[in-house]
């Protein structure tokens, strides 16, 4: 994991629509269960996502998957940007 | 005859209930939300007759960590399984193998149906299901559920169903863990079909249904099991690290078989899905279809289907024949009385229930059946969630809280969707206090919508106020953590026509089913209170608080009666009234009564959902404060509206 690099890491609620990144690490200050469902729906660490918007809610496409996340969760997800 | 099963398992919405119907006949409930399938489902298979097929609640995770996943767990383990269809969507691979990679641990024979592989098609995802078929040792089947294509080619292929292939190996650590621990379920509590591996996996990772059948299965010397897990925890094993292992082996295997073409431009339905989220374009297209709903429902449904119904056929034709027939044939006055008279099991009980409410809620239904499955309902809760913040809930509960706009007690039972007790509380008790069905908001609109814009307003008004100001203090009252949304969009999709007529009408069957016996108790209870001259009496002692506080003519008394039975039975009752109401008079008694208990068949449903001291405190709760508002807002409507 890029520790050093802590410029590159980005929390996912701050990038713009159309950006596309590489999950980092997911916070610990999520919730267990709900880190576990994340995971499951595929936004898991070494994963790509691309941003699509951000209001309402954070929206990110993993592969073939469209996934809402509120904004508390998103600023929680750590992406490196591509 | 010996009696085997065969489970549909897979992640949600990936079109297991459509799989079932196709494979049994049977119908159950199909929509495009995941978490549709709350409870385990079985029929008999078309292609066996010695064969029970069992559809399962759809599973993010296994372990299982929520309701539905649990009843999927106890499926798995208490069903006499021969094999397991798992069904997966062809355009999310991972996800489906991470959950063969758990399957193939159980030793369960098994084939994998890949369904849904035209919408993978349209996206440019191709999946080589030969490759897939000898990686996994088990039969791959390409299969569109929907519309029929590959199930005679799966129904052939569960002759071959076999154990799966593993897809990985975790590291040295906890495999020792695995080992150590599978084989003391061997000794101590075998499974008559699934792997001591498998379990000692699920146990690991804190399965709550495979613990509990291990400690029944293994009694005193679970113990033993108990300290091996602790052990393996200690040396940290980890349940999210084997959880994460599954994922990349998955991960792999699904880049091995799967070759993707760029598309040139996104597809029609996502761009309209991400319109329906839009910043900007979400508000003017959900006033679309809200707008729609109003028209389809309370224009032509509640309006002109009501008018055909209610006028027309009985008031004209049905309801003078069958009096005629009956005041003939019947000699016994209280007998004919009963049947079609003021107070009549035809005339009042079978009316209402066919003629006021059967069209209303049958272009409800119609509507929400559309609205499910266009996909348009995941998206709802993604803008309702800030809303749904202040009352401690998520947007998920919009989809319960907009059904229950159709019936509560239905309503009540899809709260299974939500993930916590908490969230299902809440959205349960907020239902019961302030969510009127179709029927009775039907009863409402007709009422106040002939007296004023304005008073219908009103009523809207202090249904959301007390909606938003009872879940602001629930929120605070009930325990417990908010979970923050996180959901998945199911693709956008033109409802088939089929599905929805299919759904409408099991929708309207459960309505009848549950509607008519408690219309014509109803009736028989008021016939029975008109006959001995009960019903002055209770207008007489409900006058104080009817008259005096809510400032109702003091016959209103006899609509709060049968509101006890259903809501929408009192605001009839009400209807019945309406000629000497004014407006405020209208109005109060509307929200008052909307407030009142919900009926009768709910109040049973919250009992079997949440347990008879909930049901009981939320009653203790609603009627006082029902009666506390009604009258707070006589008195403010009589000092700034009259």
């Amino acid at each position: 994991m890029s520790t050093h690099d802590h410029n590159a890491r980005v929390p996912l609620a701050f990038l713009l629509p159309g950006a596309r990144a590489r999950v980092d690490a997911l916070d610990d200050a999520i919730d267990p269960t709900q880190r576990e469902q994340i995971i499951a729906y595929g936004l898991a660490p070494g994963r790509p996502v691309i941003v699509l918007q951000q209001h309402p809610m954070t929206l990110v496409m993993i592969d073939e998957v469209e996934l809402a996340l509120e904004d508390s969760v998103a600023r929680l997800v750590w992406v490196i940007r591509k | 005859m010996t009696i085997s099963a065969i489970a549909l398992v897979g992640n949600p919405n990936v079109g297991k209930s459509v799989l079932f119907h196709r494979l049994t006949g049977a119908y159950v409930n199909v929509s495009n939300y995941p978490g549709t399938t709350v409870e385990v489902a079985r029929a008999t298979a078309r292609f066996d007759a010695t064969v029970d097929l069992v559809d399962t609640p759809g599973v993010l995770t296994l372990p299982a960590r929520s309701d539905d996943e649990r009843a999927t767990m106890r499926a798995l383990l208490h069903e006499p399984l021969r094999a397991v269809i798992q069904v997966g969507d062809a355009k999310n691979l991972r996800r489906t193998l991470t959950l063969t990679a758990l399957l193939a641990e159980l030793g369960v024979p098994a084939v994998l149906a890949l369904n849904m592989h035209d919408e993978a098609g349209a996206r440019g995802v191709t999946v080589d299901a030969q490759a897939l078929s000898s990686a996994l040792g088990i039969p791959v089947v390409p299969t569109v559920a929907t519309g029929g294509e590959g199930i005679a080619q799966l129904t052939r292929s569960l002759a071959d169903a076999r154990a799966l292939l593993p897809l990985l190996h975790y590291d040295t650590d906890t495999e020792a863990a695995i080992t150590d621990l599978a084989s003391r379920i061997t000794q101590h509590a075998p499974h008559p079909r699934l792997n001591a591996r498998g379990l000692a996996i699920l146990y690991l990772g804190q399965d709550s249904e495979v613990e509990a059948w291990l400690s029944e299965a293994a009694g005193e010397n679970m113990a033993n099991i108990v300290s091996a897990r602790a052990a393996a925890q200690a040396k940290g094993v980890m349940p999210a690290a084997l959880a994460h292992e599954r994922g990349e082996a998955a991960s792999t295997l699904t880049s091995r078989v799967t070759a993707r073409t760029e598309q040139a431009s996104p597809l029609l339905a996502h761009r309209i899905g991400q319109l329906i989220i839009h910043r900007f374009w979400a508000w003017p297209i959900l006033l679309g279809v809200l707008f729609a709903l109003y028209e389809f429902v309370g224009v032509f449904g509640a309006g002109t289907l009501v008018g055909l119904m209610e006028n027309e056929l009985f008031g004209k034709i049905l309801n003078p024949a069958v009096t005629a027939f009956v005041r003939e044939h019947i000699g016994v006055v209280w007998v004919a009385d009963l049947l079609v008279g003021e107070y009549g099991l035809w005339t009042m009980g079978m009316t209402y229930a066919l003629a006021l409410i059967l069209p209303i809620v049958t272009t409800f239904f119609i509507i929400f059946g559309l609205l499910e499955d266009s996909g348009y309902f995941a998206r709802l809760s993604v803008l309702a969630n800030r809303l749904f913040k202040l009352i401690g809930l998520n947007g998920r509960a919009v989809l319960p809280m907009v059904l229950g706009l159709g019936c509560v007690t239905m309503a009540t039972l899809t709260t299974r969707i939500l993930h916590s007790p908490r969230e299902r509380l809440i959205t349960i008790f907020l239902m019961a206090l302030a969510i009127p069905c179709s029927a009775q908001l039907g009863v409402v609109l007709g009422l106040l919508g002939g007296i004023s814009f304005t008073a219908t307003l009103i009523w809207v008004v202090s249904m959301v106020g007390v909606l938003m100001l009872a879940g602001f203090l629930a929120a605070k009252l009930i325990p417990g953590r908010r979970i923050p949304l996180v959901t998945e969009m199911p693709p956008i999709r033109l409802p088939l026509f089929g599905n929805v007529a299919k759904k409408t009408v099991g929708r309207i069957k459960w309505y009848l089913i549950e509607v008519i016996p408690l219309f014509l108790l109803g009736t028989f209870i008021m016939f029975l209170l008109n006959q001995f001259g009960a019903l002055p009496a209770i207008i007489r002692a409900g006058e104080p608080l009817v008259s005096g506080w809510l400032g109702l003519p003091p016959e209103a008394s006899a609509a709060f009666v049968m509101g006890f039975l259903r809501r929408d039975f009192g605001a009839t009752g009400l209807f019945a009234l309406s000629h000497q109401l004014s407006a405020i008079q209208a109005v109060v008694g509307m929200v008052t009564l909307t407030l009142f208990v919900p009926c009768i068949a709910s109040v049973m449903m919250i009992v079997k959902e949440q347990g008879a001291k909930v049901a009981a405190a939320m009653i203790a709760f609603i009627i006082p404060f029902a009666f506390l508002i009604g009258g707070l807002l006589n008195h403010l409507l009589r000092a700034v509206w009259a």
